[in-house]
């Protein structure tokens, strides 16, 4: 950090702009403190991830095409063999150092689901995004704690290389969730496991320190002018999630290192063998893990109050329920957990969760009526970061509808570990945080990069994902309801069907992303140069330049309007003329 | 709400969907209509949304030079209804979850008892009489399955798939459940009633259903008998992830008039021709680890030749190897990571406490048949614990 | 909090003054709008990154509250194998330490070079002791009788099966809180060895103390905990 005496000089030119010379500027990159950069780095690093995790979901698809059939039948010889059909990551097994091709199956959904959640969704939109624009909206040069965000952003990538390391010796088959006694157990002889528990002790410490950051920020470095009330909804939502970052993160810590000093040493604590107790270990795991859902939400749901009030140039409908929604969602949060274990708890429990669960589906469904009621008389644009916004509302919708027969106890348990549960969260996180990051990353992109992108191909990229998903996912409900449990390589003849159309729309998702990828190259390599506020936001990074400047403000900007009257205000950088204001605009704040 | 309206007899051609079947016992066609009373109000308030965000967009979608209308920017009524109306509902359904979940969890007293124990990877359940299931029958892969090997003309498809075991409860009894797991945590799942419930290895779990009445159509394959029976079958499912075979954790729950299943128990409580008995075992508790034909598996296969099988000298993992006896096989059995055969993982549970010692002489009796070197399979045909030894000490 | 020049009276050695690191000539940093606004935000984020610790523990604790309900004989017999007066010595070694640390803010926010780093000395000093009472009185001789965490257990007079999951506890627990006095000292060192060297320290820049020193209350705390749970709860 440099002191007072930087406060003097001012580079003007856009962050991107390094010194000249290829390594003096991966140095520079390197160790740079500015968030934008950080920000710009974390993009890419779970970018990749998203992709590596996208390849696993990919093959565990491409298991699922048939089930598998073991037939025993006569050889010419009169010889009693048996055959094994269908085993489709059968040819995985040597490189990945498996017994069975059962066991390459269980592989490739922990790694999806481990290098998703904690790789990739987890740090996806505050990192990224947050990073970039939660100072520029508050109206400051930087967060709180500079150095500590490049730090976070090591511990990240270090995090993320231990993944790599176990994928690459062969991979875990543990399933995310890690319980024991299996993942104590299995291939006890390996560190794989420990490596891949590892990463995800280590990836809390990178959230638990841009929780903080974030926390501090919005606390003290608002510009002068902005109350609280004044904040973006984008931020009130990255704020409600780092302090549920904050709070949650360390007793997933310390589970994970009983884990692994379980694992390492047998210590017991949750090894019933030795008395211990292994739903001990699942209520540890998800007092973070079910919060941890909702860091995957509120950002999104963030950005989706951005897009809709900016797409449709509507001030926001409810702005404090929105706010106060945020922070009720992570506060009920804490005290849900137990909804994940309902088969494995007594019945006094059981209700009690089940009934708190339900609460926390009020404040969501609050905000959902909110933006709804924005839309009403707005100025819709039609383009892609509207699109997603709007893709989001039904996929987010359906999602989070299909959590209350988790949430209701006798129902929950007949759909408990089936492809119910996992049609529900892929539609919460893949249809509700991936859609938005989606829509969140094509509304800033201009920002980011001072680059249009091509608004056609975004708009086929979003589409193509939406049908995708949707053909995806909504068969696994009937999955779910029929009978299939997840997790399983293989399964009975009847599911054939339905898991087939699944993987087919997850080939669909595939072209979807690749268009996307198509798009975001082409602009980097030569999209048009965007203006300083494409869209006509008021909020505060669209009052400094595209791509911003090294300082994010030539002048240290003073809040004079709310950051959505798009009624009274025309936006910074637009002439009048472009921008018609409503004769009467309404008179409320 | 009261009951007979949720678990209405006319299931909807949504329910059929949804379900496939209808739920077997009263408590879970009721929770069936629970699901669709929430799939219903769902729908309303998703289709709702969705429309009205549809008729905005088209409606309200930008038109060069036209402004955004004002409009309120909050409006306490409307946010008061729509805080109200979610929350009541729920309540609803919390206060119905919690009936229909009671119904599911408590059983009679007077409700018969099943312990169930679990494995990687298996189920076994023993009845009040201490007897346990010997009967088997293959996942159904039918015409599907015969149509994709006809190509291979004179291949005789003897039998397809793996076996499950089947176990047999009365009809319109009231069942409760004993369970418990011999290492990881499975979870005992019978889709038709609606139900799963962990299975743990450190506390014992447990639920109750009461098994319908047989429709006079219900009939199913006697596999001994090879005689169709009034009875109905159902999946077991294994839910809770447990590793390599998780998924074929599987298993048949077989319901069936009271005078099948009285019979049926009795004949398994009465004692049986070793090596049948160890081939049942093998059948119901260790071939989804155990092939008897050669063919590699989670475990050693059990057939002589490379190796392996009852005779041959074991190569173990440190590298020694120990003679394949009946002490051997035994300590295998009761404590199956004293050694390790060389290029497996221990990875198979203890069976102390799950297997009697004549049951363990049945499976030494059984691997013993299996081999080119045992003896002539007539000469084990005792009973007594000493004819595992004896068997143990002639063979090399 | 007292964060202007007024307290500054006594001139800096001239060897020092115009170090950069002298406390006089520290500036802020130039995201911030003020050296008030620097100093509560770090402030505050120490604050926030305390209850990450104790949440931190409260895992540990959660552990001790479900087994000491599950197993309460075998953790009455823990509680009976631990010595209370090491656990007590211990207890006093860091209640002084937390004053002394307590009393080198202050030092640092009066200008008092000297005692401040006498303070921070007096403290390390009880970090050490702690340590040592630890290892040698309570770790090695424990060790030495098989009273050893999870499959190292190996005391042959355990009168209750679960005996090992108090052991495991107590090591986790208490081993835990010993890494955190570790780097608790080792910032504590790290601030008085600027202090030694530069001067760094002094009214207007006492950041570093204070918030080590609000570790260095954590720790306090976390013990404050520990002690009565393992040693004298029977
Ligand atoms: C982004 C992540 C995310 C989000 C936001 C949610 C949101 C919710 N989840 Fe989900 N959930 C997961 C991710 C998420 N979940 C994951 C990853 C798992 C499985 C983990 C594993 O086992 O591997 C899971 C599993 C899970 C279970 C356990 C299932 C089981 O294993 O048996 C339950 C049970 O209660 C549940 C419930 C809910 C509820 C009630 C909500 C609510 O918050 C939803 C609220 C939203 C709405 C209600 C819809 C919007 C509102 C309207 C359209 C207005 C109309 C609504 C009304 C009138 C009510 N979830
Ligand atoms: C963020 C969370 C997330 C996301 C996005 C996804 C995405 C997908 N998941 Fe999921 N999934 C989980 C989290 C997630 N998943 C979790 C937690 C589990 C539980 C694991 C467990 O049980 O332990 C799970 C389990 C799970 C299962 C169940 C396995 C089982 O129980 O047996 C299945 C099966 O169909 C599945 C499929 C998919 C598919 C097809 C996608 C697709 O949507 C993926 C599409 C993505 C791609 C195809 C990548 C393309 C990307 C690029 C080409 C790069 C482009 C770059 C730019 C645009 C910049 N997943
Ligand atoms: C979880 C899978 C699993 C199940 C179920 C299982 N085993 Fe095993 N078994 C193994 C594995 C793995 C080995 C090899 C490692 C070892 O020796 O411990 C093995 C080894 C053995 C051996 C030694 C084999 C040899 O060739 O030397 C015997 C005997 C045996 N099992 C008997 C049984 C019997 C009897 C049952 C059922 C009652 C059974 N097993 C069920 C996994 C299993
Ligand atoms: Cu047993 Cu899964
Ligand atoms: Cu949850």
């Amino acid at each position: 950090m440099s002191y007072a005496d930087s406060n003097a000089h001012h580079e003007e030119g856009s962050y991107f702009s390094g010194p000249p010379g290829m390594l003096a500027k991966i140095w520079q990159w390197m160790t740079t403190v500015d968030h934008k950069k950080i920000g710009v780095m974390y993009l890419f690093a779970i970018m990749f991830m998203f992709f590596i995790g996208g390849v696993a979901a990919l093959a565990v698809r491409y298991e699922l095409l048939d089930p598998v059939r073991t037939v025993q039948m006569m050889d010419a010889s009169g010889e009693e063999m048996t055959i094994v059909t269908g085993e489709r990551l059968a040819g995985l097994k040597d490189i990945m150092n498996a017994r069975s091709a059962n066991e390459v199956y269980n592989r490739m959904f922990t790694l999806h689901g481990a290098v998703m959640v904690f790789m990739f969704i987890v740090p996806s939109v505050p990192a990224s995004l947050g990073n970039f624009f939660l100072p520029i909206m508050l109206g400051a040069k930087d967060v709180a704690f500079p150095r500590l965000n490049l730090l976070s952003w090591y511990i990240y990538v270090t995090g993320c290389l231990f993944g790599v390391l176990s994928i690459l010796m062969g991979g875990v088959d543990t399933g995310w969730t890690f319980y024991t006694p299996y993942s104590t157990t299995t291939d006890a002889d390996h560190w794989r496991v420990v490596l891949m528990i590892l990463a995800a002790f280590i990836l809390g410490f990178s959230s638990i320190l841009t929780g903080m950051n974030f926390v501090v920020s919005v606390h003290k470095l608002r510009a002068p002018g902005m109350g609280w009330f004044d904040m973006p909804l984008f931020l009130w939502g990255v704020y409600a999630t780092s302090i549920i970052q904050v709070l949650a993160t360390p007793v997933i810590g310390i589970t994970l290192l009983l884990l692994v000093f379980e694992r390492l040493f047998h210590i017991g604590i949750f090894d019933p063998s030795m008395g211990g107790d292994p739903v001990l270990y699942q209520h540890f795991f998800w007092f973070y893990s079910h919060p941890v859902v909702y860091v995957m939400i509120l950002p999104a749901m963030g950005i989706i109050s951005e897009l809709i009030a900016v797409h449709s140039r509507k001030h926001i409908f409810g702005y404090r329920a929105i706010a106060f929604s945020s922070l009720g969602i992570a506060g009920v949060s804490f005290l849900v957990w137990g909804h994940h274990i309902f088969t494995a708890m007594g019945e006094l429990a059981a209700i009690l969760f089940s009934g708190l669960t339900f609460l926390v589906a009020i404040p969501t469904a609050i905000k959902v009526f909110n933006w709804l009621a924005t839309l009403y008389k707005g100025s819709i644009a039609i383009n892609t970061p509207m699109l997603y916004a709007l893709a989001f509302l039904f996929t987010f919708s359906i999602g989070g509808l299909t959590g209350l027969p988790l949430a209701t106890l006798a129902t929950d348990l007949h759909l408990h570990d089936t492809y119910y549960v996992v049609a529900h969260f892929h539609y919460v996180m893949m249809g509700g945080t991936v859609v938005a990051f989606m829509g969140g990353i094509h509304h800033w992109w201009p920002k980011m990069f001072g680059k249009m992108y091509n608004e056609k191909g975004g708009m086929l990229g979003c589409i193509l994902v939406f049908v995708g998903f949707n053909i995806t996912f909504f068969t696994q409900f009937f999955l779910g309801t029929q009978g299939m449990p997840r997790r399983y390589a293989n399964y009975v003849d009847e599911f054939q069907t339905l898991h087939q159309i699944s993987t087919y729309g997850s080939w669909i998702i595939l072209l979807g992303f690749l268009v996307h990828l198509g798009v975001f190259i082409a602009s980097l390599i030569s999209g048009e140069k965007a203006d300083q506020n494409p869209w006509g936001g008021l909020t505060l990074e669209w009052e400094t330049e595209s791509p911003p400047i090294e300082h994010n403000f030539h002048h240290e900007p003073v809040v004079t309007h709310g950051p959505y009257d798009f009624d009274k205000v025309v936006p910074p950088g637009w002439d009048p003329k472009d921008y018609p204001l409503p004769a009467n605009p309404s008179s409320h704040s | 709400m009261n009951m007979p309206l949720l678990a209405s007899t006319n299931m909807s051609f949504l329910q059929r969907i949804f379900f496939g079947n209808h739920g077997a016992s009263e408590a879970a066609a009721w929770s069936d209509g629970l699901f669709m009373m929430i799939f219903w109000f769902s729908a309303v308030c998703f289709v709702i949304l969705m429309a009205l965000m549809v008729i905005f967009v088209v409606k309200y979608r930008r038109k060069p030079g036209v402004a955004a209308q004002p409009s309120p920017h909050h409006n306490l009524n409307l946010e008061i209804l729509w805080t109200v109306v979610p929350s009541a509902s729920m309540l609803v359904m919390f206060v119905l979850g919690f009936e229909g979940y009671a119904m599911k969890m408590v059983a009679p007293d007077s409700a018969m008892e099943l312990k169930v124990d679990a494995w990687k990877w298996a189920w076994k359940v023993t009845y009040p009489n201490g007897a346990s299931s010997p009967e088997t029958k293959y996942i159904s892969f039918d015409d599907n399955m015969l149509a994709l090997e006809a190509g291979e003309a004179d291949a005789l498809i003897e039998t397809m798939g793996l076996e499950y075991p089947i176990f047999y409860v009365p009809e319109d009894t009231a069942v409760k459940l004993r369970m418990h797991s011999q290492d990881v945590i499975h979870s005992f799942w019978i889709p038709e009633f609606r139900t799963k419930m962990d299975v743990m290895p450190n506390r014992y779990t447990g639920y109750g259903f009461q098994t319908p009445k047989l429709k006079s159509t219900d009939m199913v394959l006697d596999q001994t008998t090879m005689l169709d029976i009034p009875g109905r079958d159902m999946w077991i499912f294994c839910a809770e992830y447990c590793g390599d075979e998780h998924s074929r954790m599987a298993a048949t729950l077989r319901i069936v008039p009271q005078e099948i299943y009285e019979a049926k128990i009795k004949e398994w409580g009465t004692p049986k021709d070793p090596i049948e008995l160890g081939k049942t075992i093998h059948k119901t508790m260790c071939a989804i680890c155990h092939s008897v034909d050669g063919s590699p598996g989670t475990g050693p296969t059990w057939k002589s030749g490379n190796g392996y099988g009852f005779g041959y000298d074991a190569a173990l993992a440190d590298g020694t190897t120990a003679p394949r006896d009946a002490n051997y096989l035994r300590e295998s059995i009761l404590d199956p990571n004293a050694k390790v055969v060389a290029g497996y993982v221990p990875a198979m549970p203890s069976f102390q406490g799950q297997l009697s010692d004549v049951e363990i002489d049945g499976l030494i009796a059984y691997m013993q048949s299996l081999s080119d070197l045992g003896p002539n399979q007539e000469e084990t045909n005792e009973e007594t614990p000493e004819a595992a030894d004896t068997a143990g000490s002639e063979s090399p | 909090m007292q964060t202007t020049l007024d307290a500054d009276t006594t001139p800096a050695p001239a060897h020092i003054a115009n170090h950069p690191l002298h406390w006089r000539n520290r500036g802020y940093a130039h995201h911030f709008k003020s050296r008030d606004e620097d100093f509560d935000s770090s402030k505050f984020g120490m604050w926030l990154f305390l209850t990450t610790e104790v949440l931190l523990f409260a895992g540990i604790f959660c552990g001790y509250a479900v087994f000491r309900m599950l197993y309460p004989e075998a953790w009455s017999n823990g509680s009976h194998y631990l010595d209370w007066r090491f656990g007590a010595a211990n207890t006093v070694v860091l209640l002084i330490s937390s004053w002394t640390v307590a009393s080198a803010v202050r030092c640092a926010q009066l200008n008092k070079q000297k005692w401040l780093q006498i303070n921070l000395v007096i403290t390390l000093l009880c970090a050490a002791l702690f340590v040592f009472i630890k290892i040698q009185f309570e770790y090695i001789p424990k060790l030495g009788e098989g009273k050893a965490p999870g499959t190292f257990f190996s005391y042959a007079y355990a009168q209750n099966p679960y005996e090992v999951l108090w052991w495991s506890l107590y090591y986790m627990g208490t081993g835990i809180h010993a890494l955190h006095v570790l780097i608790g000292a080792s910032l504590l060192a790290w601030v008085l060895f600027r202090s030694w060297k530069y001067q760094a320290y002094g009214p207007t820049e006492y950041l570093m103390v204070e918030n080590s020193a609000l570790y260095w209350h954590l720790v306090d705390l976390v013990w404050i905990f520990l002690f009565p749970l393992l040693y004298l709860i029977h």
